[in-house]
C-alpha cells in the first residue's frame, strides 16, 4: 500500500524501524515459504533416487543421483512423455477458452442484468456443483457415448464452453458485482448495448477475474484424474494424470523414480502458467484508466 | 470525487446496495417492455449456459436422481424401490461415522483454511518486494493437487518416523504415528488442506487487485489513516469474494474425496477415521456396487450443502457489499 | 456466434471485437475435431478389439509387445490396449460396463469376476471356438466357472505364503524356521524372537490381518473354508477368533509394528513393506510379489510355506489365479476375442515375452516352456510352487458376489483389532456381520 505520509524530521528512526519491520516480515515469509517448498524438494529429490532407496532412506540428498528417471520416464510407456503433454495442452487450452467464454457471458447476465428466473437459475447453477462425480458418471458416459464423443477430448472441453462449471460463473459474478455500477451507467448514457458495456467494461475491468479463472482451470484441468480417466479410452488420448497413473501398480511394484521424474516435468507447465498468469492479476482499474 | 466518495458504504455508513444509483437513471423496474428485453438480453448472454444444462448437466442429474429410488448395481439394470435406499440411510452407522467425520472436517479446516488464505493475501497486497516470488511458492502445494506422490509425502511427514516426530524427537517427545493413528489422521488431512490455500489465496489477491485505488485516494484525501482505510475500504469492498470463498470451500469441502482417498488408500481408515461422506459414498457405489444407495447419498449431500449454502446466502445480506 | 447478444446492433467496432472471439471458437473447434477423430469401426474389414488390464508400465510394455506379435500374425486384428492402476481400473471397467460400452477382452479378478459373471456381463468362453482350455492347470482350471459355463480362464497361478529375508535372521542371530513343520505357535515365537534379539531394529513380522487371503488358509486348515460353494461363509467362529488372536499375541510381544506404523506400512504396499525397507524379518505376500519385493529390498527374500501346514486337520495352501482372462457379453467379435484370449493363454511365443508377469502361466505346457527363461526371483517362486503342488488338497472355491468389499472389512476390523477397539471375539463377530452383509445376493 502507498503511504503517503508526512513523515520527515523523525524520519530516521522511523525509517529504521520500517526496515527492521519490513526484514522480519520478509524473515516471516520465507520461513513460512520453506514449509511450503519442502514437498516439492523431497519430490524433486525423490525423482533423482533410484526408486528402491525412495522409501528407505527419507533424506533430502540422494546417495546416488540419478537422472536417468528422467530420460526412463520420458520413454517408459507407449508413447514418448511428450505426446501426453501434448494431449493435456490440447485439452486444457480448450477448457481456458471455453471457461473464458461461457462462464463469463453467464456471470454478466447475473450479476448485472434483472430477468425472469434469475433467482432460479443461479440457485440450478450453484445447485450443480454440489453433487459428486461418483453418481453423475455413468449417466455422463453414456450421453457422450451417445453423442459418439468417447475416447475424444469432446467431453472435456465442450461443457466449460458451456459454462457448466459453475464455480466459475459464480467467481465471476461476485468479481463483477463488486464493480462500481456508475461505470456501466456512464456507459449507458453514452449510449452502449449490453454487448458493447461487456465486452469494453465489464471485460477489461475484470482482467483480475479472467486471470483467475485462466490459472484456476489450467491447474484443475492439468490435474484432473477422473474424468479424464473415464473418458479417454486409448493411450494415443491419454493426457499427463493419466499416464502418471500408469507407472503405479499397488499390488507390486511402482516405478516410483520415473514417477517423480514424470510428476516434476508435468508440474513445469502449471507452474510457468501460474507465474506468466498472475501477472494479469493487477489492479483492475488502475491500469485501464477509465473516466 | 468526494461526491463518489459519498455513496461509498464506508463512508457513509449505509450498503451500498440502498444507495441510489447515478441520479437521472429512473429504475426501469415497472417498464414492462424494458424488462422484457432485458429479459431476452440476459438469456442471450445464457445462451450457452442455458445449453450447457439442458444437453448436458441436467440429464445426468436427474437419471442420479431416478437411480436413488432403485436398486442399482452398475451392471444389471436400476429397479424401482422407492424410498428403501433413503430408509437405509436413517440406520447406516458407517454413514452416521462419515458424517460426522466431513462435519468436524468442513467446520475446522474451512474456516481455518480461509484464515490463513486471507491474511497471507493481505500481507503479500502490501507490496512486499518479491510478491510473485512468495505467491508463487505459496502456491505450489496447490499444484500438486491429487497427486499420488501427496499420498507417500504425507505419510514421510506424519508417520511414525516421519519429519514432525524426528522434530518432537529432538525436543524428547515420543510422537505417534499421526496420519495413521485413529485419533490424529483426520486432523492430518485437514493440515493437508490448510496447506493447500493456494487457490482461496490467489482469489483474495485477485480481490484485493479489482479495489479500484480511486477510493484509496479519496480516503487519503479525506485524511483516513491505513487503519481506517482497511476497515473501511478493504474489507468491506472485499466481503463478496470473502463470501464467494467462503460458499465454495464450504462445497468443495463437504465433498473432499481425493485427498481421503490418495492418503488412506481408498479405505478411509485407520479404523474408519477419515471415511469422508464422498469417500463412503464411493465405496458404496463403485465397490459394492450399490450405485442406488449411493446416488440417495448423493442426494443428501445435496440438500445438506444446499441448506448450508442457502444460510450462507442469506446471512451474506447483512454483511457483504456489493458496487451494484 | 452466440457470444454476441441478440439485443445487440453490431457497430462496425463490435465486429471487429467479436472477430477473435470467433477465430478463437472456430480454431477450438477445429483442434477438438481433429483430434477427435479415432476410434469406432474401421472399414477397411480390420477388426477392432478393446483390452483392458491394470498394472505398470513394464505390464504395459510387455504387454504391447505381445499385442504386436499378435496383430503381425493377425492381420485382421487390431486390439487396442487400455490400462490403468489397479484402483482406478475398477472404476472405469464399472463405468464402461453400466454404459454398455465395456472393453471386448476383459482382465479380471477372482474378487469382482462373480460380480460381473452373474450379471450378465461377460461371455461363458467354454463356448467358444478357438479358444482351448485344455491345457489348464488343473488346480485353478474351474475357479473362474459359474453355475456351468465358465467366466474367466486363469492367467496364472500364484500362493500365498510367507516371504523372509535371510539376512534379517542373520542380523538378528535368529536361525531360519523349517517351513515343513513349523507351527503358528512357532512363527509367533520366532517373529517375537528376532524382534527382540533385533533390539527392535529389525520386527519380526508385517502385520499379517489385513488380508482376507490368509485367514482363508488358516479356515483350511482347520477343514473349514472363507466361502463355500454356494457362496455362504464356511468357517465358524472360534477358528477366525483364534486367527485374530495371533495378531494380538504379534502385537503384545512386539514381533509386528505398532498399531499406528502397521497401518501405515500396509498403505505403502509391498512397495514400503518391511522387507523392502530392510526393516523386518517376515511378510505375507504373493508368490508373484517376490520379484517386485526382492528388487525393492536390495535382498535374496525367499519363500516359506505357511506357518501350520501340518499341525491341524490338513494344509490350507491353494494356487489363486493371478487374473483371469475374460470377454465382454457385449463384444462384437467373440470369436477374434477369443483367439487373442487363446494366443495369450497358449502360445509360448506370448508366454516367452510376459513370463511371470499375470503369475506362472496357467497352461502347465507353456509353463515348462519359459521356466529357464524366468528372472532369478520368479524362478524361485516357480520352484516353491512346485514343491508345494504336491501338499495342496484342492482349489478354493470362487468368491461370491459382494467379496471385493471384503478386503475393506477386514482391513478395518483389524485396524480397530490393533488399536484395541474390538477383542478378538468381537472382531469375529463384527467380521461375520458385515461380510454376510456384503456378501448376501443382492
Amino acid at each position: 500500500m502507498v503511504t503517503k505520509t508526512t513523515a520527515t524530521a523523525t524520519g530516521q528512526k522511523k525509517a529504521r524501524n520500517e526496515r527492521i519491520r519490513r526484514l522480519l516480515i520478509h524473515a516471516g515469509l520465507v520461513a513460512f515459504g520453506v514449509v511450503m517448498l519442502y514437498p516439492l524438494l523431497w519430490m524433486l529429490s525423490s525423482s533423482f533416487k533410484p526408486t528402491e532407496e525412495i522409501f528407505r532412506d527419507p533424506s533430502l540428498i540422494p546417495s546416488t543421483f540419478m537422472p536417468g528417471n528422467y530420460t526412463e520416464g520420458w520413454t517408459a510407456l507407449q508413447h514418448p512423455f511428450h505426446h501426453y503433454l501434448l494431449n493435456s495442452a490440447i485439452v486444457v487450452a480448450g477448457a481456458i477458452i471455453g471457461n473464458l467464454l461461457g462462464c463469463s457471458m453467464a456471470a454478466y447476465a447475473f450479476a448485472r442484468l434483472e430477468f425472469f428466473g434469475k433467482k432460479l437459475f443461479f440457485a440450478i447453477m450453484l445447485m450443480t456443483i454440489m453433487l459428486p462425480i461418483h453418481v453423475v458418471i455413468v449417466p455422463q458416459y453414456i450421453l457422450f457415448a451417445k453423442l459418439d464423443w468417447i475416447n475424444t477430448f469432446y467431453p472435456l472441453i465442450v461443457p466449460k464452453l458451456l459454462a457448466t462449471d459453475g464455480f466459475f460463473v459464480f467467481l465471476m459474478v461476485q468479481f463483477i458485482r463488486g464493480l462500481p455500477r456508475d461505470l456501466d451507467e456512464a456507459a449507458r448514457i453514452d449510449g452502449c448495448g449490453h454487448v458493447r458495456i461487456f465486452l469494453q467494461v465489464i471485460l477489461p475491468l475484470s482482467m483480475p477475474a479472467l486471470a483467475t479463472t485462466a490459472i484456476f482451470t489450467f491447474i484443475w484441468t492439468w490435474n484432473d484424474f477422473f474424468s479424464q480417466l473415464i473418458f479417454l479410452t486409448d493411450p494415443n488420448m491419454y493426457t499427463v494424470p493419466v499416464a502418471l497413473r500408469t507407472f503405479v501398480d499397488s499390488t507390486s511394484q511402482t516405478s516410483w523414480g520415473p514417477l517423480f521424474a514424470m510428476s516434476i516435468v508435468a508440474l513445469g507447465p502449471v507452474f510457468g502458467f501460474f507465474l506468466a498468469g498472475q501477472r494479469y492479476l493487477v489492479r483492475g482499474i488502475a491500469t485501464t484508466g477509465i473516466k | 470525487m468526494s461526491a463518489l466518495l459519498q455513496r461509498r458504504p464506508v463512508t457513509s455508513g449505509s450498503p451500498p446496495s440502498a444507495a441510489p444509483a447515478t441520479p437521472p437513471q429512473p429504475k426501469p423496474r415497472r417498464w414492462a417492455p424494458r424488462k422484457l428485453r432485458e429479459t431476452l438480453t440476459a438469456y442471450g448472454f445464457l445462451l450457452p449456459w442455458f445449453i450447457g444444462l439442458f444437453c448436458i448437466t441436467l440429464g445426468p442429474i436427474l437419471a442420479s436422481l431416478y437411480f436413488s429410488f432403485t436398486d442399482y448395481s452398475l451392471i444389471g439394470e436400476p429397479s424401482w424401490v422407492g424410498l428403501d435406499n433413503y430408509r437405509r440411510i436413517l440406520d447406516d452407522e458407517r454413514l452416521h461415522t462419515s458424517m460426522k467425520v466431513t462435519f468436524i472436517y468442513v467446520f475446522v479446516s474451512v474456516p481455518l483454511q480461509l484464515a490463513l488464505a486471507l491474511a497471507l493475501a493481505l500481507v503479500l497486497d502490501r507490496g512486499v518486494r518479491g510478491l510473485s516470488i512468495y505467491r508463487s511458492v505459496y502456491y505450489l502445494p496447490s499444484l500438486l493437487g491429487g497427486s499420488v506422490a501427496i499420498a507417500i509425502l504425507w505419510r514421510q511427514i506424519f508417520g511414525a518416523n516421519g519429519l514432525i516426530n524426528q522434530i518432537l524427537g529432538f525436543f524428547g517427545i515420543q510422537g505417534e504415528g499421526w496420519v495413521s493413528h485413529p485419533d490424529y489422521a483426520l486432523g492430518t488431512l485437514v493440515v493437508l488442506n490448510v496447506w493447500t490455500f493456494g487457490a482461496p489465496m490467489v482469489i483474495f489477491l485477485a480481490g484485493l487487485r479489482q479495489i479500484p485505488t480511486m477510493y484509496y485516494e479519496a480516503a487519503a484525501v479525506d485524511g483516513a489513516g491505513p487503519v481506517r482505510r482497511f476497515f473501511t475500504i478493504t474489507i468491506p469492498l472485499l466481503t463478496p469474494i470473502i463470501f464467494f470463498n467462503l460458499v465454495l470451500q464450504m462445497i468443495n469441502a463437504f465433498q473432499t474425496f481425493t485427498q481421503a482417498f490418495i492418503v488412506s488408500g481408498g479405505t478411509g481408515g485407520p479404523s474408519d477415521s477419515t471415511l469422508f461422506y464422498t469417500l463412503y459414498l464411493y465405496q458404496k457405489g463403485f465397490g459394492a456396487f450399490d450405485m442406488g444407495y449411493a446416488s440417495a447419498m448423493a442426494w443428501l449431500l445435496l440438500m445438506i450443502i444446499g441448506g448450508f449454502t442457502a444460510v450462507n446466502f442469506i446471512a451474506s445480506k447483512y454483511w457483504v457489499f456489493y458496487g451494484d | 456466434m452466440r457470444a454476441e447478444s441478440p439485443s445487440g446492433r453490431p457497430s462496425v467496432r463490435l465486429r471487429s471485437r467479436t472477430l477473435p472471439l470467433a477465430a478463437a471458437l472456430t480454431a477450438l473447434t477445429m483442434v477438438v475435431s481433429g483430434c477427435g477423430g479415432q476410434g469406432g469401426d474401421s472399414a477397411d474389414g480390420v477388426v477392432e478389439l478393446r483390452f483392458s488390464w491394470w498394472g505398470s508400465d513394464e505390464r504395459h510394455a510387455m504387454t504391447q509387445e505381445v499385442i504386436e506379435l499378435f496383430e503381425e500374425q493377425n492381420p485382421g486384428i487390431k486390439i487396442v490396449g487400455e490400462y490403468t492402476d489397479w484402483a482406478s481400473y475398477w472404476d472405469k471397467l464399472a463405468t464402461t460396463t453400466a454404459a454398455g460400452d465395456a472393453p471386448d477382452i476383459i482382465t479380471q479378478e477372482e474378487r469382482y469376476l462373480r460380480e460381473y459373471a452373474e450379471r450378465g456381463a461377460l461371455l461363458d468362453l467354454s463356448q467358444l471356438d478357438g479358444l482351448d482350455l485344455s491345457k489348464i492347470d488343473p488346480l485353478v482350471a474351474e475357479s473362474g466357472d459359474l453355475d456351468g459355463a465358465t467366466y474367466g480362464v486363469a492367467t496364472g497361478v500364484n500362493a500365498y505364503a510367507i516371504l523372509a529375508d535371510p539376512q534379517a535372521f542373520a542380523d538378528a542371530g535368529v536361525d531360519m524356521p523349517d517351513d515343513d513343520t513349523w507351527t503358528w505357535d512357532d512363527y509367533v515365537k520366532i517373529a517375537a524372537e528376532i524382534s527382540e534379539k533385533s533390539n527392535g531394529e529389525i520386527v519380526g513380522t508385517q502385520a499379517m490381518g489385513y488380508n482376507e487371503t490368509g485367514f482363508a488358509i488358516f479356515a483350511r486348515q482347520h477343514g473349514e473354508s472363507l466361502y463355500t460353494e454356494d457362496g455362504k461363509l464356511g468357517f465358524s467362529k472360534k477358528t477366525l477368533e483364534k486367527w485374530f488372536q495371533y495378531t494380538v499375541d504379534l502385537l503384545e510381544s512386539g514381533a509386528q509394528p505398532g498399531a499406528s506404523e502397521s497401518v501405515e506400512i500396509e498403505a505403502g504396499g509391498p512397495d514400503q513393506s518391511v522387507l523392502a525397507t530392510n526393516k523386518g524379518a517376515m511378510a505375507h505376500f504373493w508368490t508373484n510379489q517376490l520379484g517386485a519385493i526382492s528388487a525393492s529390498s536390495g535382498r535374496e527374500i525367499e519363500l516359506l510355506r505357511y506357518p501350520g501346514e501340518t499341525e491341524h486337520e490338513r494344509t490350507g495352501m491353494y494356487f489363486k489365479p493371478a487374473m483371469y482372462y475374460s470377454i465382454s457379453a457385449g463384444t462384437e467379435h467373440p470369436e477374434e476375442a477369443a483367439k487373442f484370449v487363446d494366443f495369450l493363454l497358449n502360445s509360448e511365443e506370448a508366454a516367452a515375452i510376459l513370463l511371470a508377469d499375470r503369475g506362472l502361466p496357467a497352461n502347465v505346457e507353456v509353463r515348462e516352456s519359459i521356466v529357464d527363461a524366468l528372472p532369478e526371483a520368479d524362478r524361485r517362486s516357480a520352484e516353491f510352487l512346485a514343491e508345494i503342488e504336491g501338499t495342496i488338497v484342492d482349489g478354493n472355491p470362487p468368491p461370491p458376489i459382494g467379496a471385493g468389499q471384503v478386503v475393506d472389512i477386514i482391513k478395518r476390523i483389524n485396524d480397530d483389532l490393533m488399536f484395541g477397539r474390538l477383542t478378538p471375539a468381537e472382531a469375529a463377530d463384527r467380521f461375520i456381520k458385515e461380510v454376510e452383509d456384503a456378501t448376501k445376493a443382492s
